[in-house]
């Protein structure tokens, strides 16, 4: 393994030379509109602290948990530093009489087990379905067990790589899970993947998915990702000096507050109290939502680099080992943008392996225009979002609206996911997945 | 006998791992305990009352007049930005760490987790009485160490929780303590030992416990070995005590929410690292509330 690792890192290494001019002459994506999208300072809010807990929509007492770690036939070679990932991991919340399926996909870095996936698994489970909850396609682990690429963020080939694994998952569920139907969601980037799969599912006919639900889905891949780089570089700056005049603005909060409580230990308890009183104006909730997504991005970064051997922060002759210290390489990987992520790893990368496509042909393949028509036609597409969420403007929100007609709802208030979970957006979504929703198909 | 018995364990382990890292077939299921959304949401909203009720305390205190304040003197000198340490920290050990973090990871995975996890499956009151047994025998160690940082209400507020939960509590079962408002706040060696000024030191990946630092894991050695002379009811030392120290080990284990590597991602060392060693340091801060901080100086890793 390790020969190939290297035999194709000095291959890569020897193209990233060779194109050398072409890669930095490649702009970072366009971002028009605001930084904050569509948010106010009440969205900013929602989306950082999400949901109310007592606005969270009836949930059952118990739902049961399968994990299921899947050895996919076409993994690449995994990289040593990855040793962990060789496995896709995928929840199963299995009913025990037939019942229909619901295949739910993370947001942006995330794996299938996350709190806001732990409620949609506790509100589809208490209305009947199976429920199979799913990485992100930009989850490390995702990427290097499930990624025909190991280049993440690609809306076509990720959610390829996402219907091929469905397929195997569906193939190997235990024997007395019986299921009646198939349907497709997902929050964030999940969103948009979930609808890509069904477009793929109508082509191929593998799986028979039925209705697709995106709650607060991207419109355009790249401009969103691209506002969240100008989020981050207002509201952190630019660079390093940014990142670490934050932290240490954060620690001393952090330790004044601890310094004032009669706590002997910091706990949870603790960490959640300190962030209501830590965290108070938009700046601040920009920067946290701005550094939460640059975390996600860092492992897709790193992954892509090293799998696409572009030697931005690895060199892809001397990949780092499994001791190895990782600590200049995150260093580095901390002041990385979407945009660099864009220009320096994926759009070489499939200009390369596309024949035809250009840098502006990229940049619309990762839009949900690639499925324009099916959103239009296909009366069991679904979406939920908020006239408030960040990761669209206003020419984007009307795009969903005018493509999808009735079957969209988009709510006032709630931000980007600060409405997950809540009654009437649970109520909304079981009417759309059981076809009860006024203008969608029957 | 016990150093045979520990060659055993040690070969027991091995055996797991080896067999858990040649498994290669398409699928693997493990049965995880089930969720519990209703039980959980309803203790959000506790949570979350609390928080919203100290926020309003906290709230009313700062509103008080001057003149009913607590005296300025007391008043600790805030923390400022330039005291933050380094974002760096000081791991010289760090090769070996990764390995012993790898270890873990797997060993965790292989047999601890699932234990932990078949465990979690009994029955709650069972589970909780074996947790406040346990806690109760630690609270020996928590006036001891009270003691020694001088912090006299706190070992008092120990010492009542031990006798209290020892007697009432039948041989510390159950925690009347808990609801006679002296809450759990447990301390150790290693508290003491910063509370005289000593430093973090190097980060250190203690096998099968995990992340820690040289004085944390001096103080743990301390308090094994505190507990190990008083031998509290018979728990440290004896053939009942391997068992014994194995169910602790569960116990400790069913009440940590964390999956190595859940992350997926390769900065999962740096970032717990980087975590610990600054909890760590926060905690210290609070310890020495009265003093103002150095000037941080950002060549010198954190923890050094």
């Amino acid at each position: 393994m390790t020969k190939f690792l290297s035999a194709l890192a000095l291959a890569a290494f020897g193209f990233c030379h060779a194109h050398a001019e072409d890669v930095s002459s490649i702009p970072a994506p366009a971002a028009p509109g605001p930084a904050t999208g569509l948010a106010d300072s009440a969205a900013l809010r929602a989306t950082v602290f999400g949901t109310p807990p007592q606005d969270i929509a009836p949930l059952p007492a118990k739902v049961p948990l399968l994990e299921m770690d899947l050895d996919l036939p076409w993994r690449r070679p995994i990289p040593a530093v990855f040793w962990f990932d060789k496995r896709l991991r995928v929840w199963l919340s299995a009913q025990d009489k037939p019942a229909p399926l619901a295949i739910v996909i993370s947001g942006t870095g995330s794996d299938g087990n996350t709190a806001k996936l732990a409620t949609l698994r506790a509100v589809l489970y208490g209305a009947g379905y199976h429920v199979l909850t799913m990485p992100s396609p930009t989850f490390p682990g995702f990427i290097v067990s499930t990624s025909s690429t190991g280049v993440a963020g690609d809306l076509r080939q990720d959610g390829q790589d996402l219907y091929a694994a469905i397929g195997v998952i569906i193939a190997h569920l235990p024997h007395k899970v019986k299921i009646t139907d198939i349907d497709v969601l997902g929050y964030s980037l999940g969103g948009a993947n979930a609808a890509i799969v069904k477009a793929i599912d109508a082509k191929e006919h593998k799986l028979n998915i039925h209705r697709a639900v995106m709650i607060n889905p991207p419109v355009s891949l790249f401009a969103t990702v691209g506002r969240l780089d100008k989020l981050f570089a207002r509201t952190l700056g630019n660079g390093d000096a940014g990142i670490e005049r934050f932290y240490q603005q954060l620690y001393a909060e952090l330790a004044n507050l601890y310094r004032a409580s009669d706590r002997v230990e910091l706990d949870e308890d603790f960490l959640l109290g300190a962030a209501a009183s830590a965290l108070k104006t938009d700046a601040q909730f920009s920067a946290a939502i701005a550094l939460t997504f640059r975390i996600a991005l860092m492992n897709v970064f790193f992954a892509g680099d090293l799998y696409s051997g572009a030697g931005v922060v690895v060199d892809p002759r001397h990949p780092p080992g499994v001791g190895d210290s990782l600590d200049e390489i995150s260093r580095t990987l901390r002041t990385k943008t979407f945009g660099e992520y864009f220009s320096r790893i994926f759009a070489p990368y499939y200009l390369k392996r596309r024949p035809n496509s250009t840098v502006d042909s990229l940049i619309a393949d990762n839009r949900l225009e690639l499925i324009e028509d099916q959103l239009r036609t296909d009366g069991d597409y679904y979406a939920q979002t908020n006239s408030d969420d960040l990761i669209l403007d206003k020419a984007e929100l009307g795009w969903l609206r005018t493509t999808l007609g009735q079957r969209i709802v988009v709510y006032d208030h709630g931000g980007h996911l600060g409405n997950l979970g809540d009654r009437q957006q649970v109520a909304d979504m079981l009417a759309m997945l059981a076809g009860r929703w006024p203008g969608g198909a029957q | 006998m016990r150093r045979s018995r520990l060659e055993w364990l040690c070969v027991a382990a091995g055996a797991v791992l080896g067999l858990g890292g040649c498994a290669a077939q398409t699928v693997e299921f493990h049965h995880l305990p089930p969720d519990t959304p209703a039980a959980s949401n309803a203790a959000d909203i506790a949570k979350m009352q609390r928080l919203a009720a100290s926020a309003a305390q906290a709230q009313k205190a700062q509103t008080q007049p001057a003149g009913e304040q607590a005296p300025a003197a007391e008043a600790p000198p805030p923390v400022t930005a330039a005291e933050a340490p380094s974002m760096k920290t000081y791991d010289p050990w760090g090769r070996l760490n990764r390995f012993t973090y790898r270890f873990n990871a797997r060993f965790d995975e292989a047999l601890f987790l699932p234990v932990a996890n078949s465990y979690r499956r009994l029955p709650s009151p069972m589970r909780s009485g074996v947790h406040n047994f346990f806690a109760n025998i630690a609270e020996i160690d928590s006036v001891i160490n009270y003691t020694l940082q001088g912090r006299l209400g706190r070992m008092v507020r120990s010492l009542g929780r031990f006798v209290i939960n020892s007697t009432i509590g039948i041989g510390g079962l159950f925690d009347p303590a808990s609801k006679m408002r002296l809450p759990k706040a447990p301390t150790g060696f290693g508290t003491t030992l910063a509370k005289y000024g000593m430093h973090p030191g190097p980060y250190l990946v203690i096998p099968f416990y995990g992340p820690s630092s040289l004085r944390e894991g001096i103080g743990l050695a301390a308090d094994y070995g505190t507990l190990y002379v008083i031998d509290p009811a018979w728990t440290y030392r004896g053939d009942q005590s391997w068992g014994l120290g194995v169910l602790n080990a569960v116990d400790q284990r069913s009440n940590i929410d964390f999956r190595y590597y859940a992350s997926g991602s390769p900065f999962e060392y740096e970032t717990i690292q980087f975590l610990y060693i600054r909890k760590e340091l926060i905690e210290d801060a609070g310890l020495h509330r009265q003093k103002r901080l150095p000037r941080a100086d950002p060549n010198v890793p954190a923890g050094e």
